[in-house]
């Protein structure tokens, strides 16, 4: 019985081929994305569990210093809104630890760079970046160390007396250990605790549902490819006494043979794909192409998973008509959807509006995320009543042959007709969110103030008045730049004065009538006592906030015997904001992490740190509408097959009209209708719900009083181009209509 | 319930069988017999049964009341993996359409039961092209049944039906979709063959033409077998005298 499945499958004319054929591209093309997704997501997971050597510990520096471990200092740096993660190592014996990616430590003098570091070392000019860097380059950091192809990192070499006995601004006779030094006797191995982890987690899953639903949809289809045919002659075998055994046995191996046809193929379309896949940079980083491939699980998963799914819905396609010797007696005729179908599509509003309602400003609305799940399968199980409703009204308004034929035949099967769009539908449905989402927190970030403030740069440098001086001298000889000096309110020793935090510092009212979107002192005054803390609150969810009004106090001192707390800098182009980072990474102490799990801040304008922002914004819309434009891709080859599929599958029925003087426009409607109708009546309301509950989301997270946001032309265009591949791939089905149609071709058999 | 003692002589035998489609009743207590051998023929008007009780007769349906026996059997009340190797095994079929595979060509058609059969596949093509070589179409092997006549496509059905040496061949129609000229040359074969190998033949045609074929011939009307014509009488051999 396997030998006839095989040559009912290989050997049975073009018709069968071509069905193999196209069964095998359909499921190539979902295996294809399907290990796509499976490979950013295990790049991405790599990534997140990759150890994080910077996210080492240490003890402080020992005095006398040990003769094992060694002395290092991570820092973070900033070029060109690219973050450099620095480490000043060395070595205290003879057996040191090695940071990953390299064999041996730099030696004073010398220092290792990142492959994409290094070629920009080369490029950019030295007072803009190289300058920062003590030594010559000895050689280059390998990938173990970094997260990716255009990660910035570099190691630099030093003695361990140059390490501890470093001024903190060279000229000054005050030396010590480079601050945040530690003395570190092993490296850290567990991965970083990083804040967007969970989000994009989220993001993958629903980008991965997004994918997965339409293209088990696809593979689905392909396998049931022409059913009415193989049903037709399921029953002829049948007849001559074949048994229901033996016609799952042939059944089976059809769908196993195209199904598996295809997943080999769809792993070679992945395999040559991945080069520029990894070139993508889908979630904002170029993953090393090493890492951007599924585990072995997921090649077997797709090798044997995908035709042991293909057989099983063979198989449960069947079980569903009986075929008898006579063809298919009982076809189990699917009741009408009731309105029960659209229990799940409220219950998961439901879950959603209360998942909002937990979620707080702070929290990435991660409470909100299973009643958005449910709520798209609620819109699948939805979506055959709404065809049955639609097709019903459609047949009422239209008039026409046409308009009966086609809603006659929705009437009788929506489920089958809406199984065709559901991708689609899905897409369009994600797409409105993120369409809806994006932009709106796109807009907030990017207010007034942060537009105002978008060349200066903040650096919290924490000098001495005399240090500070000097630096603000250095800072003012650079053309183009204008340094702004808020001064720290602690006494020498450390402590503060009465009534007074921290992060109080003085600032002259000149200078905040130079920034002043920071607020403005009342007027009369020269200089305000006020917290500079708010500057560098780096919270996605809040924007720059002036620390100044007419309420702070007046500063009667002298600033600038003040210790130099806090440098803002405005700049006049890219090259000397380059300038001056250079110029404070040689002269302040290097920009610590606060601790695992905290970024540390390098020297940033406030419109860079916006870009920031919006970059992760971006990178969730991208990687969204990635999944919309897969979800598009996936809907749309689902579509063409499940419309070739059907025309095949009415080839006598269509014949015999035409032959009876039916034109074949008339036919043509008929095909176009039975897709549109679902499809409009689904992606109308796909867009709507998606559009309210984002505009839930938005009233819930955005500040008070911002306003509602409007779709944008980029949503209007995706969704566009989108149901225009719809409608051309249903147009593209149309010539085969007429060929099939031929009267020539009347006969059957 | 108590079964009669069956008589021997009937091979295939249908009594007070009734069978239903939804409200619409087909049968409503036809009863007819078939002996070995015999070539019978059920007349009847459209609508009037006929059909289905050719098909409640092969094991196709099961009736809703009365009873099938075939070769001393209950037929109907055999399970469906019985009745299917029944039909591998002891009967053939040729119906007016949509009894070929259509992506096989038609010696894969015709050998296609005997490897149903587990029959080996040399043994099943060797058979197959005799028989195609009987019914005059040997140079038809290769071809698909798309690309043959619809009497050659008969032709097959016949040779299929034939080459498992079956005991009974049911025909529906088998000249339905024929010109006449071709129908006749359809049925010359296929009762010829029959006769040849003593195969029993049940035949449904609303053609007295067809029917003149047939040792003896029962007309079907509203469910009932209501004229049991014996052998051939005045009408048909009219018919067979105006060929």
């Amino acid at each position: 019985m396997l030998r006839l499945g095989l040559q009912l499958t290989l050997r049975s004319g073009r018709e069968a081929l071509v069905r193999l054929v196209i069964t095998a591209a359909a499921v190539a093309v979902g295996v294809a994305l399907l290990l796509g997704v499976l490979a950013e997501f295990h790049a991405f997971q790599a990534n997140a569990n990759q150890a994080c050597w910077s996210c080492t510990t240490g003890a402080p520096v020992p005095s006398p210093l040990p003769s094992h471990g060694e002395l290092w200092n991570d820092s973070v740096d900033f070029y060109r809104g690219q973050t450099i993660t620095r480490l000043d190592v060395a070595p205290l014996g003879p057996h040191a630890l090695l940071p990953p990616g390299i064999t041996r430590l730099p030696a004073p003098g010398e220092f290792y760079a990142s492959p994409a570091l290094a070629a920009l070392l080369k490029t950019a000019p030295a007072d803009e970046l190289a300058d920062r860097f003590p030594g010559h380059l000895a050689g280059t950091i390998g990938d173990a160390a970094l997260n990716g192809a255009k990660d910035l990192v570099i190691y630099i070499g030093y003695t361990p007396a140059s390490l501890t006995a470093l001024p903190v601004v060279p000229g000054s006779t005050k030396g010590g250990p480079m601050p945040g030094t530690q003395w570190v006797t092993s490296i850290s191995t567990a991965p970083a605790a990083e804040v967007f982890t969970p989000f994009f987690r989220y993001a993958f899953g629903i980008g991965v549902l997004a994918v997965l639903f339409p293209m088990l949809v696809l593979i689905s289809t392909a396998t049931r490819l022409a059913a009415d045919r193989r049903e037709e002659r399921f029953a002829a075998l049948r007849l001559v006494g074949g048994t229901p055994a033996d016609i799952r046995v042939i059944a089976s191996v059809e769908s196993v043979v195209s199904a598996f046809g295809g997943a080999v193929l769809g792993v070679v379309i992945f395999l040559l794909v991945r080069p520029a896949l990894a070139g993508a940079a889908l979630i904002g980083t170029q993953y090393f192409e090493s890492q951007l491939t599924p585990t072995v699980w997921g090649y077997l998963a797709m090798l044997v998973g995908v035709p042991a799914a293909a057989a099983a819905a063979a198989l449960l396609s069947l079980r569903r008509v009986q075929i008898s010797p006579l063809g298919v007696s009982r076809r189990a005729k699917p009741k009408p959807p009731s309105l029960w179908r659209l229990a799940p599509l409220v219950l998961g509003l439901v879950l959603y509006v209360y998942g909002l309602s937990k979620t707080t400003h702070k929290s990435i609305g991660a409470p909100a995320y299973p009643g958005l799940l449910v709520t798209m399968v609620g819109l699948v199980i939805a979506g055959p009543w709404l065809t049955s409703g639609a097709s019903r009204l459609f047949g009422r308004l239209i008039p026409g042959s046409s308009a009966l034929l086609s809603t006659r035949r929705l009437a009788d099967n929506p489920k089958t007709a809406f199984r065709a769009v559901t991708g689609l539908v899905l897409a369009v449905f994600l797409g409105t969110m993120v369409g809806t989402i994006v932009p709106a927190i796109n807009s907030t970030e990017a207010s007034p103030a942060n537009a105002a403030l978008s060349n200066v740069l903040l650096d919290q440098v924490g000098l001495d008045s005399h240090q500070g001086a000097k630096l603000l001298s250095g800072l003012s000889e650079i053309p183009g730049a204008t340094a702004y000096p808020l001064y720290s309110l602690q006494t020498a020793d450390g402590s503060v004065g009465p009534g007074l935090g921290p992060g109080d510092t003085a600032v002259s009212c000149a200078v905040m009538r130079a920034l002043a979107a920071l607020g403005q002192c009342a007027p009369g005054l020269q200089a305000v006592q006020a917290s500079d803390s708010g500057l560098f609150d780096d919270n996605p969810m809040y924007n720059t906030k002036p620390f100044v009004d007419s309420t702070n106090p007046a500063y009667k001192g002298k600033l600038s015997s003040l210790p130099l707390q806090t440098v803002l800098v405005r700049v006049n182009s890219p090259a000397t904001l380059e300038r001056v980072r250079t110029y404070l990474t040689i002269h302040t102490a290097p920009q610590q992490s606060a601790g695992q799990g905290s970024a540390p801040t390098p020297p940033r304008t406030f419109g860079e740190t916006l870009q920031i922002r919006l970059d992760r914004a971006a990178t969730l819309e991208r990687i969204v509408y990635a999944a919309v434009a897969l979800t598009l891709i996936v809907a749309g080859c689902s579509l063409a097959v499940a419309v070739g599929g059907g025309l095949v599958d009415r080839k006598r029925p269509f014949t015999l009209l035409r032959v009876s003087g039916t034109p074949v426009g008339v036919l043509s409607r008929v095909v176009l209708m039975e897709a549109a109708v679902p499809l409009l009546a689904a992606t109308i309301v796909a867009a709507g719900i998606a559009y309210g509950t984002s505009i839930l989301a938005f009233v819930r997270l955005a500040p008070v009083g911002t306003a509602i946001p409007q779709l944008g032309s980029a949503y209007y265009a995706l969704m566009g181009i989108g149901l225009a591949v719809a409608f051309a791939v249903i147009t593209v089905t149309l010539p085969l209509l007429r060929r099939m149609t031929t009267p020539g071709n009347v006969r059957f058999e | 319930m108590n079964s009669p003692v069956v008589t021997r002589a009937f091979l295939v035998e249908a009594r007070d069988v009734a069978k239903s489609f939804g409200q619409t009743a087909a049968l409503r207590g036809a009863s007819v017999a078939v002996s070995p051998g015999e070539i019978l023929a059920i007349m009847g008007p459209s609508g009037s049964g006929k059909s289905t009780l050719l098909h409640c007769l092969a094991g196709i349906f099961t009736p809703d009341r009365g009873e099938i026996w075939f070769d001393g059997r209950r037929l109907d009340t055999l399970g469906e993996d019985e009745r299917t190797r029944l039909r591998r095994t002891a009967f053939g079929f040729v119906f007016q359409f949509g009894q070929l595979v259509p992506e096989l060509t038609a010696a894969d058609n015709v050998a296609l039961p005997l490897l149903l059969n587990r029959t080996r596949r040399r043994p099943a093509y060797k058979t197959a092209e005799t028989w195609l070589e009987r019914l005059g179409i040997g140079d038809k092997g290769a071809n698909r049944t798309g690309e043959l006549s619809g009497g050659e496509a008969q032709r097959v059905a016949v040779a299929r039906a034939l080459a498992l040496a079956p005991q009974v061949i049911f025909a529906d129609e088998p000249t339905g979709s024929l010109d006449s000229l071709t129908g006749e040359k359809v049925m010359d074969l296929l009762t010829a063959l029959a006769r040849e190998a003593g195969t029993t033949v049940v035949l449904v045609t609303h053609d007295a033409r067809v029917a003149a074929y047939a040792d003896r011939v029962v007309m079907v009307r509203d469910g009932l077998v209501s004229v049991d014509l014996g052998a051939v009488g005045e009408q048909v051999s009219s018919a067979k005298a105006a060929r």
